[in-house]
């Protein structure tokens, strides 16, 4: 891992739990009000990890668990993306397959950690949670196996790196499908509107935040810039597809890479102030044609 | 070679002792416990050896058998399979002994052990077996010791019916088996396997009807959909060690099959690829939905078996393209990660059987919404059985990840290149699709059976299983883990069996190195230690301010929480079982005060069955001719040898 490689890290993980609150921000102020300020995450966090955690009689060490194994497999996650624009700190031909299999140990271990609770709205939020993702992970092979087909390369240090400008030049129609399709599987993945309302305070609408209902302290704390970490990976990957950096220096590549960021919390604040949250039962067929979409770049490209 | 023939006979010799010395238990558990396993760790030197590239000459028997020469050879496929047989094998064994101690005064107990012994030391031959002869013996011993153990509680309908189910498969299998080899062997000089490659370039159309009859044949045995109707059955009747051995090993001797001729046949069409892995994507993503339906716990893991042959099938596929299309690293990775997946299902999925043995044998139900909450009561075994099912869902750092990694990379590099292959890719979709349900269900399972709490106070009380019966699924997990955790070890010997078969070693794929499992060794590593670090550092002082207070779960206000509040598999699963309602194969009966669902297999209550009564009816109409009277029998044979020699004398003067 060099110094650049190093230096990106730390700038996504510092910068992640600011998008959730750009995207608040974005809303209040797109609804005429004023709002949570942008680093309201960060405060919330500071608070929980200085409270002591509750632990409910039910639960035993899978509970304790969780949370650890959550964060940690998105920290991993996000060693496999190439952050500086070039290359990832820790790539190989078929990264993509161990970073989506990160994301996936993540929300097995939340999931768990949910059900054993042995509370009915933990268990709900449990099975909508898998239920979505189960629709959301093909969707994401998709958008990575168009990228595969353009980029010609099966790591994702290729397709979201160097490679990438080549692939605008002659697979424009495609790339923007898939960074359309990204966004969607962003919006899904980490629960906003339209799949889910994170401002919602009814347990029973709730998908992300009821399996967390028990969670609380430090325990919270780590779930919660879990959560803000994913939404930053996925942002990185949606970046990576539309802003190709590999030619700019390290600390520029970075700085485009925060921008960017940036822009995608301000356009989950869009969606959010445009769109109401769609019926439960209609999110499968939305994700889906977050994969359609998808789907229609790689047969562009199979012509 | 040697080592193995020993090796199979100790075993055989294992189930010789608990049949003979069944007088005295604990003398003929002994003998068995020490022949069985000392068997076992024979075999699994030479599978080693075979696995890290050494040549083992091929044993030939020329004199005194019938059908031809036999010979006998272990290459690194074998060896891959015979290591997964006398893992699963050995640890299937030896878990038996508690297993089936409560039944000791009710039934023929030595019986089951000593069959156990045979199936194992069976499913050795047939997979060293390098001539026809041997082979299909040792198949139809695998298939009826099979039988036997399946109608082990033959007392009960169900069973013999899944016990019939069984039979019927696995004899159309053989007849399909007799059929190919009696089409490839016509031009062939003997019935050895090599004759047979030597003679394979003369087939017709490219050996088409040898393919489709292996499809057939050994995708019976496989449990591939739409021929998988049997295998729910049997493997919810069988006792659960049989049933772990049953999905571990007995049903890869399909895949083994399918691998093997392909091995022979050297290229494949283009369109037996394409076949395969459409069955594949198929088989394995009806597989999953039809597990998600299931309240039965081992009708679930059976039909988990049927989604991980799709996985299976899907490499096959993928290697099987990258042959026809002279894609040599697609091909490569493909058979390898079908291999390698091969050998990891059977680790996983065995540990997942003997798990839900022990469940069942501690709380006397397979009901997975009656129980709950075991996990504090039988803490080795849940332990045990997560890790199982992170595997079986392919999460990293465990086993399953790294052969799906391989598949999947076969896919992609199926992507990179520029003929027709490319559409290959979209299976990735498929295989992912695969993965999420599959998390779903495992969720489901673990959630609902280990976590929580008890559902239902009629379950026994339920306690830890016996030490006999923890340390097989605990030794199964630590091999899970340490495949999981050092990819570097096995990718490369499954690489080499990937190798064998795309010919010769002239691959872009070197043995010695694949870079990206290297890497991938050292990610997994780094990766685990620090989630490791990070789970010590989160739960000791260091990690925490102040002191955890416990309390009941947050019921969100509700005053008197009850256990059967909690959400159910079937609560769990219905918002999926919902969305696949077209093929999910559940019917619901719903009446003012009541709601059931019932998970059946669409396959077998939508064709199979209604099928087989067809013939049922047909077979009525020549009900009259056999009237079970001897002197009518010995007319029909007098008009049969009429017949016979007529038709000879006739041909003779024909020629």
């Amino acid at each position: 891992m060099s110094v650049a490689h190093a230096t990106a890290l730390a700038v996504l993980l510092i910068v992640a739990p600011a998008l959730p609150g750009i995207a608040t921000k974005t809303r209040a102020v797109l609804t005429g009000r004023r709002g949570a300020p942008v680093l309201q995450l960060y405060y919330d966090l500071g608070k929980l990890v200085r409270k002591g955690s509750v632990y409910s009689v039910t639960t035993t060490w899978v509970f304790r668990t969780g949370p650890v194994v959550l964060l940690g497999s998105l920290v991993a996650a996000a060693l496999l993306l190439p952050l500086d624009g070039r290359d990832a700190p820790a790539g190989f031909s078929g990264d993509l397959v161990a970073f989506a299999g990160l994301l996936a140990l993540g929300r097995f271990a939340l999931v768990l950690a949910g059900l054993d609770t042995g509370s009915s709205f933990e268990g709900m939020g449990a099975s909508r949670e898998v239920t979505f993702s189960s629709f959301a992970e093909p969707a994401l092979f998709l958008c990575f196996a168009a990228l595969v087909l353009a980029t010609g390369d099966a790591s994702l240090s290729g397709m979201l790196g160097a490679p990438v400008r080549v692939a605008w030049s002659h697979a424009a129609a495609s790339m923007s499908l898939v960074g359309l399709s990204l966004f969607v599987l962003l919006l899904a993945e980490n629960s906003r509107v339209p799949i889910d309302d994170p401002a919602t305070h009814l347990e029973l609408t709730m998908i992300h935040e009821v399996i967390v209902l028990d969670h609380s302290g430090p325990d919270l704390a780590l779930i919660l810039y879990g959560s803000a970490l994913k939404l930053a990976l996925f942002g990185a990957l949606i970046v990576g597809v539309f802003l190709p950096r590999a030619d700019l220096a390290a600390p520029a590549a970075t700085g485009v890479l925060v921008l960017g960021l940036a822009l995608v919390g301000v356009a989950v604040g869009v969606v959010e102030s445009v769109m109401a949250r769609v019926r439960l039962t209609q999110v499968p067929a939305l994700i889906t044609g977050g994969a359609v979409l998808a789907l229609f770049g790689i047969i562009l490209l199979l012509r | 070679m040697s080592y193995v023939a020993a090796s199979i006979c100790l075993i055989l010799a294992g189930g010789g002792a608990a049949l003979t010395v069944s007088r005295r238990v604990r003398l003929g558990h002994a003998l068995f416990r020490l022949l069985v396993g000392g068997g076992c760790l024979l075999g699994a030197g030479p599978a080693i050896a075979a696995l890290i590239g050494l040549d083992m000459p091929d044993v030939r028997i020329t004199t005194g058998v019938p059908g031809g020469p036999w010979v006998f050879g272990l290459d690194t496929l074998s060896g891959a399979f015979l290591l997964a047989i006398v893992t699963v094998g050995g640890a299937c064994a030896f878990y038996g002994i508690p297993y089936l101690a409560g039944d000791a005064p009710r039934r023929a107990v030595h019986r089951a052990h000593a069959l156990v012994a045979l199936l194992v030391a069976a499913l050795a031959v047939v997979v060293t077996a390098r001539a026809v002869m041997p082979f299909l013996i040792a198949w139809e011993v695998m298939a009826v010791a099979s039988y036997l153990l399946i109608v082990f509680e033959h007392e009960r309908p169900a069973v013999r019916r899944a016990g019939m189910l069984y039979l019927v498969a696995t004899h159309a299998s053989t007849l399909a088996l007799f059929a190919l080899f009696a089409i490839w062997g016509r031009e062939a000089r003997d019935l050895t396997f090599a004759a047979l490659t030597a003679c394979a370039p003369t087939l017709p159309d490219g050996g088409a009807a040898v393919l489709a009859l292996a499809l057939v044949a050994f995708g019976l045995k496989a449990g591939i959909v739409p021929l998988h109707v049997w295998l729910p059955e049997a493997h919810a009747a069988a006792p659960s060690h049989v049933s772990a051995l049953m999905s571990g090993v007995v049903i890869k001797m399909g895949i083994y099959g399918l691998i093997r001729v392909v091995a022979m046949l050297a290229t494949p069409p283009a369109w037996w690829g394409w076949l395969v892995l459409a069955l594949g994507v198929i088989s394995g993503v009806l597989g999953v939905v039809w597990a998600l339906a299931q309240h039965d716990i081992k009708r679930l893991l059976a039909f988990h078996s049927v989604e991980n042959i799709g996985i299976i099938l899907i490499g096959v596929g993928a290697g099987a393209l990258g042959l026809a299309y002279g894609a040599p690293t697609v091909a490569v990775l493909g058979f390898a990660g079908a291999t390698l997946h091969t050998v990891n299902h059977a680790l996983f999925k065995s540990l997942l059987f003997l798990g839900a043995g022990s469940v069942i044998h501690a709380t006397g139900t397979r009901d997975i919404d009656r129980l709950g909450g075991l996990g504090t009561r039988m803490p080795l075994t849940a332990t045990a059985f997560l890790i199982g099912s992170a595997a079986i869902v392919g999460l990293p750092p465990l086993n399953g990840f790294v052969s799906e990694w391989l598949i999947y990379r076969s896919l992609l590099g199926s992507g990179i290149s520029m003929s027709a292959i490319r559409i290959a890719v979209l299976a990735t979709g498929a295989l992912a699709l695969i993965g999420a349900l599959a998390l779903a269900c495992f969720a489901k399972v673990m959630g609902v059976v280990f976590l929580g709490r008890r559902r239902d106070a009629t379950t026994h009380d339920a306690h830890e299983a016996p030490r006999g019966m923890t340390w097989p699924i605990v030794a199964l997990a630590g091999v899970c883990m340490a495949i999981g955790a050092l990819p570097a070890l096995v990718v490369p010997a499954a690489l080499r069996v990937g190798v064998l078969l795309s010919g010769g070693p002239a691959m872009p794929l070197t043995i010695t190195g694949d870079p990206a499992s290297a890497a991938l060794t050292v990610y997994t590593l780094s990766v685990t230690t620090g989630l490791l670090a990070a789970w010590l550092l989160w739960n000791s002082p260091l990690g925490r301010r102040r002191m955890p207070a416990t309390s009941e779960t947050w019921g969100c206000g509700f005053a008197r929480p009850t256990a059967r509040m909690q959400y159910t598999s079937s609560s769990f699963a219905a918002p999926l079982v919902a969305a696949f309602r077209s093929v999910a194969g559940v019917h619901t009966h719903r009446s003012a005060c009541a709601f059931e669902t019932h998970a059946g297999d669409p396959v077998l209550d939508g064709f199979a069955l209604p099928a087989w009564s067809r013939i049922r009816a047909v077979a009525r109409w020549f009900h009259p001719l056999q009237r079970g009277t001897l002197s009518r029998s010995i007319i029909y044979v007098v008009a049969a040898v009429l017949v016979v020699l007529v038709y000879l004398v006739a041909a003779g003067r024909a020629a």
